[in-house]
């Protein structure tokens, strides 16, 4: 038989087939079955042998990636465990300047008071005794100014009345009586 | 003006009324009106003003004491007024009395009363002076109404104070 008649055969068995139908409910075709194995292999060969190295590599990566961001996570909490414990170390050091500072706040406040209360009974004493100097200052500034002003109207007085007393015979008198004095001291 | 010139100037006074035989009374007079200088602010700036020319200031001299002193007195004066002395005229006087004094053996004795003293009163006053002090006195009294009354008697250092106005005095301190 010729190849056109073998072909054709051919042709007319395939193109008698329905296509939509297999030998098998579950089962494709033997040589789908021989040909897609065969592919398989292929691909899972050529992945396994070109980008096994790379997965392996990231994983590896991916890993060693993990593990510093543990170790970090790790520093930053063994860091903010001592920063925790520094901020209790301090805030009991808080209380204790607070403590300090308010005794030393007690004991200034009463220093001041003691010292203040001192100061006033000072001065209390001081302006006393200055009242008491000036009264006494004063009493005798007017006993001083009594008497001066006393003694001038005394004076007034004395010259106004011995100079009204001093006439002719007075003069006379005075004069006489000095004569005869100076006369009978020798 | 210095000792000397005052010395000179009372010298020289001292030899012209010595010599016009006046003396006595130019001393006294000379004494009177240097002791009213002295108490005169107005009599002491005029006489001894430079503004004023010498002949006016001379001119008022001889108006004060024309007839009431003598001549030579009122010549004097106006010497020393005229020479442009007149500020020392009082130390100039009071020289002319001591070297009088001296020359006559006596003791200056100044004489303070507020009213004019008698000449009997001046007599016995220089009796008494001269009993007081043992020297014979050259009386020059001096009418100074600040006395009030009573006497102030000077003979050298010596004071003899019997005026009123030191009793006030006295009685003033006391008050």
């Amino acid at each position: 038989m010729s190849a056109f008649a073998n072909v054709s055969a051919v042709a007319g068995r395939l193109m008698a087939e329905d296509i939509t139908q297999t030998p098998s409910k579950f089962w494709p075709e033997s040589y789908e079955i021989l040909y897609g194995t065969i592919a398989s292999l292929l691909i899972f060969g050529l992945l396994f042998k070109l980008a096994g190295p790379l997965v392996k590599k990231g994983m590896a990566a991916r890993t060693a990636k993990i593990q510093a961001e543990l170790d970090s996570g790790q520093a930053d909490r063994a860091a903010a465990d001592t920063e925790a414990a520094q901020i209790r170390s301090a805030k009991g050091d808080i209380a204790g300047e607070r403590a300090r500072i308010l005794a030393e706040a007690d004991a200034h406040a009463a220093s001041i008071r003691t010292d203040g209360a001192a100061r006033l009974a000072a001065e209390i004493a001081d302006l006393e005794a200055r009242a008491e100097a000036d009264i006494v200052a004063s009493s005798g500034r007017v006993d001083a100014e009594l008497r001066a002003e006393i003694a001038r109207l005394s004076s007034a007085a004395v010259d106004h009345v011995v100079t009204g007393s001093l006439d002719e015979a007075t003069h006379q008198e005075l004069i006489e009586s000095f004569i005869t004095r100076v006369g009978a001291s020798a | 003006m210095s000792d000397n010139r005052i010395e000179g100037y009372a010298r020289g006074l001292f030899e012209i009324a010595r010599a016009e035989g006046t003396l006595d009374e130019v001393e006294d007079e000379l004494f009177r009106f240097a002791r009213s200088y002295e108490n005169s602010d107005e009599l002491r700036s005029t006489l001894s003003d430079e503004q004023i020319p010498a002949a006016k200031r001379q001119a008022i001299v001889e108006d004060l004491l024309g007839g009431k002193a003598t001549s030579t007195t009122t010549q004097l004066v106006s010497m020393v007024v005229g020479s442009g002395r007149g500020r020392d005229l009082p130390a100039i006087v009071d020289k002319l009395v001591a070297r009088a004094s001296s020359a006559k053996n006596l003791e200056l004795a100044e004489v303070r009363t507020a009213v004019a003293l008698t000449a009997d009163q001046q007599t016995r006053l220089a009796a008494a002076l001269a009993n007081a002090t043992g020297k014979q006195v050259n009386l020059k009294v001096v009418i100074d109404p600040s006395v009030l009354g009573g006497l102030v008697a000077t003979v050298g250092d010596t004071v003899i104070d019997g005026s009123v106005r030191t009793r006030i005095d006295q009685l003033k301190s006391r008050l």
